[in-house]
């Protein structure tokens, strides 16, 4: 290897290290109850968990698709969609507050509602 | 541009797009938006190692916009161009500084890039910086799939160029 092949082997290898451990961090279960949905940047809905009864909610988006967004016993997750990639749908609950559930394709946010706010 | 220049280029791009349509066929294991295989950055590491920068742009680019055409999601595009620009650009710059025995380190920090294009495309569209947060996990998936997709480029230089 060259000097300089190693110099940037160091510096891949420095940031996968970062954000290998970011990841753990990330990963973890939040305390927080209060839950925002956000569409296109605009805050839809607030609830919060451990008060709101079991509901479902049918967000339409922009391009005329839609997500059913379901409460139930103190979870929130995205039932079913019509995007095509279903990756907000395979997520499962909402867990972590630093990873919300996100659909892409309808740019439809569903987080926990960050420390302080409404 | 030579006739056969054309024809091996064209040849590139609808084996990448192959490549890209057998992935989706290939059930993801991980529920995050943004983390994938990319096996089509086999033929864009080859590209970067064998052909001009223009030359490999044109692929590149016939591959991300027929591969949203295929895939049957227009709105990944951006996301997927704004990573395949990040990417051929990191790329392009390394090519000059690292041998051919590095390939594989030359993709790690292409998919690297990719991912950064991804995450700024996604926080322009969403309008909201959370969705950084997701940065982490693809750069560790990132490069996992980009030491990969090197490593199989660069055995793949060996067997279709032995002499070099």
């Amino acid at each position: 290897m060259t000097k300089q092949a190693k110099i940037i082997a160091a510096a891949a290898a420095a940031v996968f290290l970062i954000a290998v451990i970011l990841s753990v961090y990330i990963l973890r279960k939040t305390p927080e109850n209060r839950i925002e949905i956000v569409q296109d940047g605009k805050l839809l809905y607030t609830f919060n968990l451990n008060t709101a009864e079991n509901q479902s909610i049918r967000i339409p988006a922009a391009d005329g698709g839609y997500n059913s967004v379901v409460i139930e016993d103190g979870t929130v997750r995205v039932e079913t969609a019509d995007c095509p990639d279903q990756t907000c749908v395979r997520m499962g609950t909402l867990k972590s507050e630093h990873l919300p559930l996100v659909c892409l394709p309808h740019k439809l946010i569903v987080r926990f509602a960050e420390e302080g706010a409404a | 541009m030579k006739t056969r220049r054309l024809a091996e280029l064209g040849l590139l791009a609808a084996v990448a797009l192959i490549m890209f349509v057998i992935e989706m066929r290939i059930p993801n294991p991980f529920p995050i938006p943004g983390i994938k295989l990319g096996l089509a950055n086999i033929v864009t590491v080859y590209a970067v190692f064998r052909y001009r920068p223009y030359e490999t742009a044109m692929i590149v680019a016939v591959r991300v916009i027929l591969g949203a055409v295929f895939g049957g999601n227009p709105s990944a595009l951006l996301y997927s161009a704004c990573g395949a620009v990040c990417c051929l650009l990191g790329m392009l710059l390394l090519r000059k500084i690292l041998p051919e025995k590095q390939i594989w380190l030359c993709s790690i920090i292409g998919a690297m890039f990719h991912n950064c294009g991804q995450i700024a495309a996604a926080i322009a569209v969403m309008r909201t910086v959370s969705v950084a947060a997701y940065l982490p996990l693809l750069l560790v998936s990132g490069s996992l799939a980009g030491l990969f997709t090197g490593l199989t480029a660069q055995f793949l230089l060996k067997r279709i160029h032995p002499s070099s």
